[in-house]
């Protein structure tokens, strides 16, 4: 066995680094060269001097950002060599331009996951099965208490929230990028037809979208000066940082839920503070990452985001699967 | 359809937080379906039903045979969800096999009157398979109700009054008067739910039933404006809040929490028996030191409450006595609209009436409450500071003109309370929470100092802001020493002031003490853990009182 050290991809400074590249994935600190799987916050960090991702990613990290930043893209399965090792972009179905990374180095496969799910999903590319020797998965929702349910009978599930509710104004929080334009797709699908407005970060990321070639329902940028009544009856999509302090005071009758994986679970939702939780999640779910961990063939496998302590030993018990642990 | 239909009641209460939705909710959902069913329903709101079929150790264990899951798995999962009804539910998801979901149409009537208690009348085995069936043809929506039932853990977000308030409403009639009809037993039926809705009002039909409880609110400054005269003053009694009930010759015995007791107190359902009235008294059961004239602590009534038919000897060993405080009804008269200081005197007279008869000798087992007569407010206090010397919370205040209502309400009667005993302790131990506080660490262990070393000397999980757990609950992640199960030792850093109400020796503990109510009144990031108490301080505290 190899010591940590001589992995092709490992552990540096808690972020994931291949030495033999000198390139980094999705880093939290500035570095030379950056891989970058999406365009979720929490996988970007501005200062690199070179930032290499799908086309679709570099343009709504560009919209998010802005210009000023150097960034190579290429496209989903096109191989590119680097020191030697060939590199790839595949679809990880997460958000629009999301993937997984594929390295290739001496008749030996790496698979680096990024965030993935395996549910349809019509705002972005269905999820590729990659078969590799190394897989290095996410593990955010890695126990099998989460079981996502079909995406449009959580959209029949929100349609009814708010019709029920006619005389008020139901406001739905989720991620700005990603899950709005997934759950705008959804709901566009339903029963519901009153108007739909969305916050100026999410409206943005629908344009991108749109100009992706993705087709978004068009809604309303909310405006701070909007009637009450005007708002009777409607849908509003808001970003959860919005959800505590004082933007609430906007609007008069509401009611407020949150779109996210972890309101499978009663007493998060009670906790949240939300009315209501939809779980929805851009993440597999435990039966999804059982499933890419045994169809990729994977001989080792790794975990990294969220807790995989109990994923880990269900794995060694029930499926013989070796997990590895990274030195942090 | 009506398991679907309570379903959704049950998901819609819990996610609405206004109590008016609530209401309309409830009342949308009581006229839409059958009398038997909403039986049921007002059965389980209420919280009514607490009858456990199986214990949630049972359920999981159950689950791991079927399905072949790994026992430390599903304690993993529980700890994040907190409630194992909930945990199996989420579990079986997507696991039943069978398409045909022939129970998809049973009634909550047929599933609470039938399936269930049929469970309790299996073997093991059979048992065992009937639960899987049911697992397997029931639709996954009804779940969580069904394994709530099961494991005696059916709560959700409404409240007695709430109920109480929808059903008046319904008929538009006033929710005192639904509020009695709701008291004690509630045997579902088709009879007990039209009795609640019937539009005519007849006292002979809640004969049975005790009053509803008219409770203290806590002291508010505004009162010390008041004039002293226009109160009654009463000690708190720490004992079992209960109405003694003599109607058509028959004596029950009414915990404030609903229960007949009539078993554990047989003495005084003899000796009322014997006096010729009938009445209504709210009181308070107490375990009563006859030489000093003052209660004994709350542990020795303890011993007392949870046993049926005690002996002879248990009598003796830990005598009873019944305080009254009021007098509600009298030979069929119903007086809760007197003013409390008229009811005083009829209580008064009775009571005396009562104990001149010789051959009743009730004052071995019952007396009405002694009044304070305090001179002014100051004067108040000082009674209310001497409280613990006779074994009392502190005081009880009345509005002399006030009526006898119920709940809560605000601006008639006060609890005022002596002020609770405080040490700052050491947090040693953290354990994961369950229920709303799952996935945290809620519950705490404290420790005071002996000599070199932190002693735990208690146990809280109250007192802490939601943003102050998240904290705590980031710190305790970070500072663990080691993981036993559920619960991390930590790092001793962090300084809490503890209160509580009462403390005394005890032998089970290592600290050599227990305390009553212990809860977290402040954190004490001034403090270092070399400031915090020792348990000489708590011995010093122990003999201060007594």
């Amino acid at each position: 066995m190899r010591t940590k050290q001589e992995y092709l991809i490992r552990y540096k400074d808690g972020n994931l680094y291949c030495e033999l590249a000198d390139i980094w994935i999705d880093p939290s600190k500035p570095v030379k060269k950056a891989l970058i799987t999406h365009a979720h916050f929490d996988h970007f960090t501005f200062g690199c001097e070179e930032y290499i991702s799908t086309k679709e990613t570099a343009i709504l990290l560009k919209e998010r950002v802005g210009d000023n930043i150097k960034i190579k893209t290429f496209e989903y399965g096109e191989e590119f060599k680097i020191n030697g090792i060939n590199i790839s972009f595949h679809p990880s179905g997460h958000i629009l331009g999301s993937s997984q990374i594929r390295f290739v180095f001496a008749e030996e496969k790496w698979l680096v996951s990024g965030d993935f799910k395996l549910q349809k999903d019509e705002t972005c590319k269905q999820y590729e099965l990659v078969k590799t020797d190394y897989l290095i998965s996410e593990c955010t929702f890695g126990l099998p208490i989460y079981k996502w349910d079909e995406p449009n009978k959580i959209a029949n599930d929100i349609s009814k929230w708010i019709t029920n509710s006619p005389e008020k104004t139901s406001l739905l929080f989720c991620y700005s990028l990603g899950k709005a334009q997934r759950l705008l797709n959804e709901i566009s699908q339903t029963n519901f037809k009153g108007n739909i407005y969305s916050h100026g970060s999410i409206h943005k990321m629908n344009n991108s979208y749109r100009e992706l070639g993705i087709d978004i329902k068009d809604t309303i940028k909310i405006e701070n000066k909007k009637k009450i009544d005007e708002l009777k009856g409607s849908l509003i999509l808001l970003p959860p940082s919005l959800s505590k302090g004082s933007y609430l005071k906007n609007f008069k009758n509401i009611q407020t839920a949150f779109a996210s994986g972890w309101m499978s679970i009663r007493a998060l939702r009670k906790r949240s503070g939300y009315d209501k939780g939809f779980a929805i999640s851009d993440h597999a779910d435990w039966d999804g990452i059982l499933e890419v961990i045994k169809k990729s063939e994977a001989k080792n496998v790794f975990f990294h985001h969220g807790d995989s302590e109990a994923l880990s030993k269900y794995l060694d018990e029930k499926e013989s699967i070796n997990v590895l642990l990274f030195g942090k | 359809m009506s398991l679907k239909k309570f379903s959704e009641l049950f998901e819609d209460l819990d996610s609405i937080n206004s109590t008016n939705n609530k209401i309309e909710v409830l009342k949308r959902y009581f006229l839409s379906n059958e009398p038997i069913d909403n039986s049921w329903a007002i059965y389980l709101l209420t919280g009514k039903s607490n009858k456990r079929f199986i214990s949630g150790r049972y359920l999981k264990n159950l689950f791991s045979q079927i399905y072949e899951y790994p026992q430390w798995l599903i304690d993993t999962c529980y700890l994040k969800v907190g409630d194992s009804a909930e945990v199996i539910t989420l579990l079986l998801k997507n696991k039943t096999t069978l398409r045909n979901k022939k129970l998809s149409n049973i009634s909550l009537n047929e599933l609470l009157s039938k399936t269930i208690p049929e469970l309790s009348k299996l073997s093991e085995e059979e048992k065992n398979l009937q639960i899987k069936n049911i697992w397997e043809r029931l639709p996954e929506d009804y779940h969580l109700i069904f394994n709530k039932i099961l494991t005696g853990t059916f709560r959700v977000g409404v409240s007695i009054g709430l109920i109480t308030k929808s059903i008046a409403k319904l008929i538009n009639i006033d929710e005192e008067v639904i509020s009695h009809r709701l008291m004690g037993n509630f045997k579902p039926s088709i009879n007990s739910y039209e009795f609640l809705i019937n539009k005519n009002i007849n006292l002979q039909e809640l004969n049975s039933k005790p009053f509803p409880f008219l409770l203290a609110n806590t002291i508010e400054d505004k009162i010390f404006k008041h004039s002293i005269n226009d109160f009654q003053f009463e000690w708190k009694y720490d004992g079992i809040r209960m109405q003694l009930i003599k109607r058509s010759g028959n004596v029950s015995l009414w915990t404030r929490g609903q229960e007949l007791v009539n078993e554990s107190f047989p003495e005084l359902v003899e000796k009322m028996s014997y006096i010729k009235d009938n009445f209504v008294l709210d009181g308070e059961l107490l375990v009563w030191d006859f030489k000093e004239q003052v209660a004994f602590d709350f542990s020795l009534l303890q011993k007392r409450i949870n046993r049926k038919s005690p002996t002879r000897s248990i009598q003796i060993k830990y005598p009873i006595i019944f305080i009254a405080y009021d007098l509600l009804e009298i030979n069929g008269r119903d007086i809760r609209e007197i003013k409390l200081e008229n009811r005083r005197i009829e209580l008064e007279k009775y009571f005396s009436k009562w104990q001149n008869k010789t051959e009743n000798n009730i004052s071995d087992i019952f007396k009405i409450c002694d009044l304070i007569f305090p001179k002014d407010w100051t004067d108040a206090l000082t009674y209310k500071e001497k409280s613990r010397e006779n074994n009392t919370e502190g005081l009880i205040i009345k509005k002399k003109n006030s009526i006898y209502s119920s709940g809560r309400k605000k601006g008639i009667w006060w609890k005022y309370k002596v002020d609770p005993m405080q040490l700052d302790a050491v947090l040693i131990y953290a354990r994961g929470g369950s229920g709303r506080r799952a996935g945290l660490y809620t519950d705490y262990s404290f420790a005071l100092w002996k000599d070199q070393e932190l002693i735990k000397f208690a146990s809280a999980y109250s007192g802490l802001t939601n943003i102050e757990i998240k904290e705590l609950d980031k710190w305790i992640r970070k500072n663990t020493i080691e993981k036993f199960g559920p619960v991390r030792s930590l790092k001793p850093e962090m300084v809490f002031e503890i209160s509580f109400e009462k403390i005394q020796i005890s032998k089970r503990h290592k600290s050599g003490i227990a305390v009553r109510f212990p809860r977290i009144t402040k954190w004490r990031k001034d403090k270092k853990i070399n400031d915090a108490d020792s348990l000489e301080n708590a011995y010093e505290l122990m003999k201060k009182i007594s």
